[in-house]
């Protein structure tokens, strides 16, 4: 079988590679974040109107510990009770599914493509 | 200015002299050193050795 | 002219490809141990008390065990497969020798994309550290934390360019005094030396899982930051005298010293802060064991474990500059990224121009994201590595058989460990999508779209069979 032979990559050609990959590295953790998509955003589902450390919950050992941590009912408020939401859909869990087996099925098809081609160009047909 | 401003300027300061440094050097090895030399490093030399060892 | 200086060096890089300058080995069994323990501690000084937040100190404990199930089996099945594969790269070049070419791609992106983001994370902890100190030291109004941050990578970065025998003895020494510390504080916290300050029993009451077993499972996204970036011991394979005998050896004491590590850190940290404040690294404890420290009224705690803390997130740092750039610098090699990457430096003997260049991508993301975002970037990337480590060994065991290729180590129970680590992942998947899904589906997204770049586009500048580098025999099957 024929060896290939990779065509020789200018220097412009190179600089324009690595914008790509940088281009969409950075796009890929801040285009979540611009939309307003980032999940995991916590929030406080019951807010209470007079906060002390009974209504918060706390009993008289955790209360300790947060006022040696330099908080008072008022400030703990909203670090003490808000929460994250973990209910989810059938649907987005199944996109999710869906989108890692497409993931693993698309590069490791297209690796084994690859891969053939290689073994048989180093050990010869 | 307490000395956590200062700090705050010798940070920026060390920093620069720091990436300039790299920077500097790097200019200097590229330009003193030709490309065939500087990407010449090959994967596999210690297995490609050991063998090379055996045939001898 | 510019050869003389280079093959007046021993045998080192010199070898018979034509590699005229090549990294050096240098490297022995202590300097893995501290390039992959060195790399996780920092784990245990922050992020990790994520997980209680999302799903309670329990949650946090039962995820931090299973984190270390899965990470043994990492251990074990990338001690084999690194043992005969001895390359700077480490997966990549495993992925590229045992799957095919996309899937090294994908696998060097990982690597590469962990390493940063976490160095990243580091970078911002030291920085928010500085203020911390400024603040107790009396500084008025709040510090800049940016030049502190840059200067972290910066200077890192520097020590990596300038050299690896420096980087990872630095490293040595740092790691140990941070892992000295995590113990000096348990003695003295636990009640084994002196009275004891653990109030486990009243903190949790009330409390023991606040969101149900649901929480228990999404803990396990960041119960794998106990231990994320062990993995990367392999990254110093080029570099390390002996590869088949001290990457093992290394690996493997690590998991090791991190598994006490981990343990003893949800024990300290559980027992003094209460869990909604534990469990929130941004407003509420960002640097847990500096938390505990201070709760422990003792001065010379607090300074020990800030200084543990400090050095806990340089010794990271440094080692993902120090692999990151190993990955980059062996794609680079390959021509999966433009072949102007895989330049080492003639004196210094470093991958200098994928050093320089990460520099400033760690920096837009240390200055431009929020901490757990960068935390969960770095933690699917490596997830997604961690998957891809089954189908590894799999396809090598098949490819190979243990008769047809000597290996430095073999793992014990196959294919045990690895339907465990994929079944393990799985799960992970699950906990990162609740409460992460969005990321989760943008970093595939952004896996798929590479990859179709590399496989229609990137892949035909890179040679075809001079990529197989392994004196190994044609694989079964082909």
């Amino acid at each position: 079988m024929a060896h290939y032979v990779p065509p020789k990559q200018g220097k412009a050609s190179q600089l324009f590679d690595v914008i790509v990959l940088v281009v969409l590295t950075v796009g890929a953790l801040f285009v979540p974040l611009w939309l307003g998509m980032a999940g995991a955003a916590k929030t406080v589902a019951a807010p209470v109107t007079e906060p002390t450390w009974e209504a918060l919950g706390q009993n008289a050992a955790q209360a300790a510990k947060y006022e040696a941590l330099g908080y008072t009912p008022e400030s703990a408020h909203d670090l003490i009770l808000a929460r994250f939401d973990y209910s989810f859909s059938a649907g987005a869990l199944l996109t999710m599914i869906a989108v890692i087996l497409l993931y693993y099925f698309l590069i490791l098809r297209f690796s084994e493509m690859e891969y053939r081609e290689v073994i048989s160009e180093k050990f010869g047909e | 200015m307490d000395l956590w401003n200062w700090l705050e300027y010798g940070a920026w300061g060390l920093s620069a002299l720091l990436g300039l440094h790299m920077l500097v050097d790097w200019l200097k090895t590229d330009s003193t050193y030709s490309e065939d030399v500087l990407t010449s490093s090959r994967e596999g030399e210690l297995e490609a050795m050991a063998e090379e060892h055996k045939a001898h | 002219m510019a050869d003389v200086d280079i093959t007046s060096q021993t045998m080192d890089g010199m070898g018979p490809h034509g590699t005229k300058v090549g990294l050096l080995r240098v490297l022995g069994p202590a300097h893995v141990w501290a390039l992959g323990v060195g790399i996780v501690l920092v784990g245990e000084y922050m992020g990790w008390n994520f997980a209680v937040g999302k799903g309670g100190a329990y949650a946090a404990l039962i995820a931090c065990w299973f984190a270390g199930i899965l990470y043994s089996c990492v251990a074990m099945i990338d001690s084999e497969v690194t043992s005969t594969v001895a390359s700077a790269g480490g997966q990549y070049t495993q992925a590229k020798h045992i799957i095919g070419p996309l899937m090294a791609f994908n696998v060097g992106l990982y690597l590469v994309f962990a390493y940063t983001m976490l160095e990243a994370a580091n970078a911002i902890t030291a920085g928010y550290l500085f203020s911390v100190v400024a603040q107790m030291t009396g500084h008025a109004g709040d510090l800049d934390q940016r030049p502190f941050i840059i200067l972290v990578i910066m200077f890192l970065a520097w020590l990596n360019y300038r050299g690896v025998l420096a980087t990872l003895t630095f490293n040595l020494v740092i790691t140990a005094i941070a892992f000295c510390a995590i113990i000096i504080l348990f003695l003295s916290t636990s009640g084994v030396l002196g009275g004891g300050i653990m109030e486990h029993a009243a903190l949790f009451e009330g409390h023991e899982l606040p969101y149900g077993w649901i929480g228990v499972l999404a803990a396990m996204h960041f119960g794998l930051w106990y231990y994320l970036g062990i993995e990367g011991t392999t990254q110093a394979a080029e570099e390390v005298r002996s590869p088949a005998r001290s990457l093992p050896f290394g690996t493997l004491a690590g998991i090791m010293t991190l598994l006490i590590a981990a343990t003893l850190t949800w024990f300290m940290c559980s027992g003094v802060l209460p869990w909604e404040y534990l469990g929130d690294g941004v407003n509420g404890s960002v640097a847990p064991l500096f938390d505990t420290a201070r709760l422990s009224g003792s001065t010379g705690l607090l300074w020990l474990l800030g200084f543990g803390t400090l050095f806990a997130t340089l010794a990271s740092a440094n080692g993902c500059i120090n692999d990151a750039s190993r990955a980059w610098f062996a794609m680079g090699r390959d021509k999966y990224l433009p072949g102007w990457f895989g330049a080492v430096h003639p004196r210094y003997r470093t991958p200098y121009r994928s050093i320089v260049f990460l520099v400033p991508i760690a920096l837009i993301f240390a200055l431009g994201a929020p901490l757990d975002q960068v935390i969960t970037f770095s933690i699917l990337s490596g997830l997604l590595g961690y998957t891809f480590m089954p189908l590894n060994i799999i396809l090598f065991r098949r490819k190979w058989p243990l008769d047809t290729i000597k290996r430095g180590y073999e793992h014990p129970f196959h294919p045990i460990p690895a339907i465990t680590l994929l079944a393990i992942c799985s799960i992970t998947f699950f906990a990162v999508f609740l409460g992460y899904g969005t990321q989760l589906v943008a970093m595939i997204g952004f896996y798929i779209v590479v990859s179709l770049w590399f496989h229609f586009w990137r892949y035909r500048f890179v040679n075809r069979g001079a990529q197989f580098t392994m004196p190994w025999p044609k694989p079964r099957g082909y």
